[in-house]
């Protein structure tokens, strides 16, 4: 059975970058661009890894991230935050909320390819 | 030391102006065998033969007397401090301002001036970095980079792609490489230094620079010799700036019609100037009449009144600074001061002696009022004034001797108080 992601994220051509990306990889992908139905969306996909952008219409990523982590049934669930937002303060914010990964934008399409394989594999 | 040096400065002032010993003692009405006595600082003045000599060498008394003196020796020596790699005569600046008074001046002023520009440069810092407009606008930039860099990897490094999908990425491209350049442009007109938005509120509003070029007193608008009309025509201002400046001076014109000058100055002197007795005896509030102190004709027998207005954040909404008290324009202020606890007691105004470390004294009266009324679940929007004075012994009624001294400084780089509980900023003369 094939893994799968779900990438939340607002800018679309990000969106059709990444899936094109994954897709080649193997991957199945899904997308949202809204915070507000994240979570359900991520319960009815049951992926394997979550990409989450910070800033997102409705609620924040770090809210997402959150409540990923508080939920029993995805609170295991490796998130790779990809975010433009990269200060230090935004970094330790992400790792105290529990992130997997912290990638900022803009990224290589190369070394996210790698960290996405690592993580799945984990 | 420096009180010795009154004759010395009165001396190299008189010799600026290539005025002889004779000349002046005839204008001060005293014997030129006296004034010698005097410029050897071998006789003390003050009162009305220091202020008449002033007035001769077109100088402020106080440029003469110890106080300002002092006040100048102390910007020169920060001045000196901030530039440690020139190795200045430090111990010889007092020296220096009584020789060669003009200078000194120079000096402080352009240190001051420097002082002023680093302040606004850090605060322009601090705006950039939590400016929300520039914030989304780099967000903005990263995602068009984001999507541009991935995109081109992705045509660059995958030789097999559809011919659709490969159409599909271009045109996204086009797209984003175009939303880059609009980013781009708007990040520009933002920091286009012909922008008013960044560059005017960080100068003195036109109104302002009006007050300080007229000594903060518009006796034609006053006498009606001008009209507000008048005014504006003659300052070529934006549309904004002439809205702005309009109202500021139909409040100046409201203030100047409730307390007439002449009938004003006749029961200020009456009542030593105090703003809280005068605000009785006018049936007034205190801001108006603090407000009309601030703004008497520079005259030797008028006490000088500076002004600072804040809201409740402490950020200043208007000024007016005397030489030897400069008030910081972005915060940065000593909390100390009364005006800023004032806004803890609206309504009833503080009377306050302010002891300066270089010893500078200021008779203050400081006032909070509510600008609108109360409502229900929002605290009542408060600003407040101080009124300063440094020519405390012009107002002989009020007991400086009962009213509450309180050890301040005007900024923490420039105060010496190195124990002070409210320090959040070194002192910049600590080193020496």
């Amino acid at each position: 059975m094939k893994k799968s992601v779900v990438i939340i994220e607002d800018e679309p051509f990000i969106i059709e970058a990444l899936t094109f990306l994954l897709e080649n990889e193997g991957l199945v992908v899904r997308s949202i661009s809204d915070g507000a139905n994240a979570i359900d969306f991520i319960i009815k996909s049951k992926p394997n890894l979550v990409i989450l952008d910070i800033m997102l219409p409705n609620v924040s990523g770090m809210k997402i991230l959150e409540d990923i982590r508080s939920m029993d049934e995805i609170s295991n669930l490796p998130v790779l935050m990809l975010t433009a937002k990269g200060q230090k303060k935004d970094r330790r914010a992400a790792e105290e909320a529990g992130v997997s990964k912290f990638m900022t934008k803009p990224f290589d399409n190369q070394e996210l390819i790698e960290n996405v394989k690592a993580m799945i594999k984990s | 030391m420096v009180g010795a040096l009154l004759g010395t400065r009165i001396r190299e002032n008189r010799k600026a102006l290539k005025l002889t010993q004779k000349d002046l003692a005839k204008i001060a009405g005293i014997s030129a065998s006296y004034l010698n006595l005097i410029e050897h600082n071998r006789r003390g003045i003050a009162g009305k033969t220091l202020n008449t000599i002033a007035r001769a060498l077109s100088v402020e008394p106080s440029e003469l007397s110890d106080g300002m003196n002092q006040s100048l020796i102390n910007r020169l020596k920060s001045a000196a401090i901030r530039n440690k790699q020139i190795n200045t005569e430090t111990n010889r600046i007092e020296e220096f301002a009584a020789r060669f008074p003009g200078f000194a001046r120079l000096i402080a002023r352009q240190s001051d001036q420097i002082n002023i520009r680093d302040e606004e440069f850090t605060i322009l810092s601090d705006q950039l970095k939590h400016d929300p407009y520039f914030a989304e606008a780099m967000h903005l930039l990263l995602s068009n980079i984001t999507t541009i860099r991935s995109t081109a990897d992705i045509l660059a490094g995958n030789s097999n792609i559809p011919t659709k999908t490969s159409k599909r990425f271009i045109d996204n491209l086009a797209e984003e490489a175009l939303k880059l350049s609009n980013t781009a442009e708007d990040i520009f007109d933002y920091f286009e230094p012909t922008s008013e938005k960044q560059v005017t509120n960080l100068d003195l509003s036109p109104f302002e620079l009006l007050l300080e070029k007229n000594s903060y007193y518009l006796k034609d608008l006053e006498y009606k010799k001008q009209t507000i009309d008048e005014i504006l025509s003659s300052l070529n201002l934006s549309s904004e700036d002439h809205a702005k400046t309009k109202n500021s001076l139909k409040a100046y014109v409201e203030m100047v019609k409730n307390l007439p000058i002449n009938s004003f100055l006749d029961v200020a002197v009456k009542h030593s100037y105090d703003a809280i007795s005068l605000a009785k005896h006018f049936n007034t509030d205190i801001l108006s009449i603090c407000f009309r102190l601030a703004h008497l004709p520079k005259r030797s027998d008028i006490p000088k009144f500076g002004i600072i207005q804040c809201d409740a954040s402490g950020s200043v909404l208007y000024r007016k600074q005397l030489n030897s008290f400069s008030l910081p324009r972005y915060g940065g202020a000593c909390p100390l001061w009364p005006v800023y606890r004032s806004l803890s007691q609206p309504l009833q105004p503080i009377r306050a002696m302010l002891d300066m470390p270089m010893g500078d004294r200021f008779h203050t009266i400081s006032f909070a009022y509510p600008t609108e009324a109360a409502q229900i679940g929002m605290p009542a929007l408060t600003e407040a004034v101080m009124l300063f004075t440094p020519d405390y012994l012009m107002l002989p009624k009020i007991s400086h001797t009962q009213t509450p001294q309180l050890a301040v400084g005007l900024q923490c780089t420039v105060c010496s108080r190195l124990e002070c509980p409210a320090r959040r900023a070194p002192y910049l003369l600590e080193s020496k």
